[in-house]
């Protein structure tokens, strides 16, 4: 991809090294003058990815890599999350939905595949010669809509 | 994961001193609030001032207390960052949770309608 800036990221699969990947996405963040909230919520889809990645692909199992590359274009960031485990049935994932007022029905996981579709503008998801990908791509402005 | 806690007036209020609440710590969150409620805590402030960050397992493990306390007693929640309470909002957890502004205002919650 031309026009992009590249940082690419590889961390351990162990669930500490997670904030390691999100102090970079902060940084990201903080070097485009986002606001407080657009940052800790593109950290927040960037760690729920690789947490995805390290508890589904690789079974919360250490010794693998996930591989975190950011492209950085003049209007969009994209996020490519690359695992080498087991593969994501994206139709199993079961929808989020819950009644606030019923306390059995409160979910307390399967909510990540939720925040990417809400947060992000675009999620894709596609397993290549063993390797998984998700990319996340989030617009930094809107296009301009003709006069 | 470093937990302080204080009791006052038979309400025990826990605040992380973490910045951070996700998969890594989580667990051992979840495993703590689970002890103090299993020892008759039935009246929770969890003070969030010092979170910067929680993920959908931080949050998961903030709902696995509040379930477990049910109807036999309160968790109510307060002094949420801006940015954590978006994903208070994005997941609805802002319509099952009471979350207040300070320490003290969740306290008189609990004080008037226990």
């Amino acid at each position: 991809m031309k026009g992009a800036d590249m940082i690419r990221l590889i961390i351990d699969s162990r669930l500490e090294n997670v904030s390691l990947v999100g102090g970079a996405v902060r940084g990201i963040a903080h070097t485009l003058s986002m606001d407080s909230t657009t940052s800790y919520q593109l950290e927040l889809c960037v760690v729920e990815a690789v947490t995805n990645g390290i508890k589904h692909a690789y079974n919360c199992q250490a010794g693998h890599s996930v591989e975190v590359d950011v492209l950085r274009y003049p209007d969009r960031l994209i996020f490519q999350i690359c695992d080498s485990g087991e593969s994501m049935n994206p139709a199993k994932v079961a929808p989020f939905s819950f009644d606030p007022s019923k306390i059995e029905t409160l979910p307390e996981r399967g909510m990540g595949i939720y925040i990417l579709n809400s947060l992000m503008d675009e999620v894709h998801y596609e397993t290549i010669s063993g390797q998984n990908i998700l990319t996340l791509i989030k617009y930094l402005k809107k296009p301009e809509k003709p006069a | 994961m470093q937990l302080k806690h204080k009791n006052i007036n038979d309400v025990l209020i826990v605040r992380p001193l973490e910045k951070r609440i996700d998969a890594s710590t989580a667990a051992e969150f979840k495993q703590k609030m689970g002890e103090w409620i299993d020892s008759g805590n039935r009246r929770i402030v969890l003070n969030l001032s010092e979170v910067e960050f929680i993920d959908s397992s931080g949050l998961g493990a903030i709902i696995s207390g509040f379930k477990k306390i049910g109807n036999d007693g309160r968790l109510v929640i307060c002094a949420v960052r801006e940015s954590v309470m978006s994903l208070f909002r994005l997941t609805r957890m802002n319509r099952v949770f009471d979350i207040y502004a300070s320490e003290n205002e969740a306290l008189d919650a609990l004080s008037i309608k226990a």
